[in-house]
């Protein structure tokens, strides 16, 4: 094609520019804004990660520091993440209770369900449901395939990422499941579901011992 | 050495906000757009030594990015509203774009890598060039779709104002 072809059809292409009819922004709002944006940087320079709020390492951090199995007592690392984060149980360290949060962000990419992928999991077991109040679901473990056991299981989530959670893993008192954990971070996407017989294969595999 | 940064992002930042923000008003509604290009001037004024002499194109790259991750939390925040109220909560804010339907229905029908070849080319003006840095491609690889984009969506033109009769065809563009 020609040069007059294609000089043709950007013409029209422009013409029909979304952003044609968009009046430019005023000066005195731009300098403000770019203001801010430099404003923004001094408060976040201590941040390596050069994303912009809940990076992963925030996510990396807090999973250090929040996974909380009652008796191994509370670290230094907490301090860490800053006040984000609700300092879990006020104490009792006799009780056994794992906790485990569900993660806020599901844009990971779904991998299959697979035996190989679940070996890498830090907590996965077997367990019923036996308590929902508010945002924090407790399961009592009847099998342990992986991580320290404990008497039960709390697994806290703001109740908007719990709704999010439902979606593929919806938690009701009295029903069994499979939940596999990294960090204290419950791994979704097929990895954490009602008990199933084709799961609790994948899981016996993955956690031969 | 902070002063430096300031002065640099003070040269180059106020000629990249306009073309930023005329970006984004062509990708998505305007709130979305006015988070996205503060967060996009955000990672610029971050990484102002990464910031490339013709940083326009680079800051497109950046803005792209910017507004696809804005996009996935989009959809999972309507999820789950949705969900909670049992209800869509679905907005769709289409720019206000003069109605060139024959044009729109082509670009829809092509594969939306090329239809956002064709868009930066012709909406942001760049060359093949600046075209790979935004794309992430080469040069080369660039131009060639770009050449090929043209080509598919005049077929497509063509195709639809075919179909569509007279009335919608345009002088010439026959053979």
């Amino acid at each position: 094609m020609t040069d007059v072809h294609d000089d043709e059809l950007r013409a029209r292409l422009r013409a029909s520019d979304p952003a044609g009819s968009l009046p430019p922004a005023a000066p005195h709002e731009v300098a403000r804004l770019l203001e801010d944006v430099m404003a923004t940087e001094l408060t976040t320079e201590t941040r390596e990660t050069g994303t912009h709020g809940r990076g992963p390492l925030t996510w990396l951090v807090a999973a250090a520091a929040v996974l909380v199995i009652a008796g191994v007592g509370f670290f230094g690392i907490h301090a860490l993440t800053g006040s984000d984060d609700v300092a879990t149980t006020g104490g009792d360290p006799a009780a056994s209770t794992t906790r485990l949060d569900v993660p806020a962000t599901g844009d990971a990419k779904c991998a299959v369900p697979s035996a190989e992928l679940l070996a890498s999991a830090d907590v996965a077991f077997d367990g019923t449901v036996t308590g929902i109040v508010g945002d924090q679901v407790t399961l009592e473990p009847t099998h342990w395939y992986a991580g320290d056991p404990t008497d039960t299981v709390v697994v806290t989530a703001p109740s908007k990422q719990m709704q999010d959670v439902a979606s593929g893993v919806e938690f009701r008192t009295g029903e069994r499941y499979l939940v596999s954990a990294s960090g204290d971070q419950v791994s979704l996407c097929g990895f954490s579901a009602p008990y199933s017989d084709e799961l609790a294969a994948i899981f016996a595999e993955a956690f031969p011992g | 050495m902070d002063e430096s940064r300031r002065e640099r992002f003070e040269a180059v930042a106020p000629g990249m906000v306009e073309p930023l923000r005329r970006f984004l008003a062509r990708r998505t509604d305007a709130a979305t757009a006015e988070d996205v290009l503060a967060e996009t001037l955000l990672v610029c004024w971050r990484r102002v030594e990464d910031l490339p002499d013709e940083p326009l194109p680079w800051a497109y790259a950046v803005a792209r990015n910017c507004l696809r991750n804005a996009q996935r939390s989009a959809h999972r925040q309507e999820r789950v509203a949705a969900r909670l109220a049992a209800q869509p909560t679905v907005e769709p804010t289409d720019p206000g774009a003069p109605d060139d339907t024959v044009l729109d229905d082509a670009l829809a029908r092509l594969r939306p890598d090329d239809a956002e070849l064709l868009r930066l080319w012709a909406w942001e003006q760049l060359t093949p060039a600046e075209i790979a840095t935004v794309l992430d491609i080469t040069a080369n690889a660039a131009s060639i779709r770009l050449h090929r984009a043209r080509e598919k969506l005049r077929d497509q033109l063509r195709k639809i104002e075919t179909a569509a009769g007279h009335e919608e065809s345009r002088e010439g563009r026959r053979p």
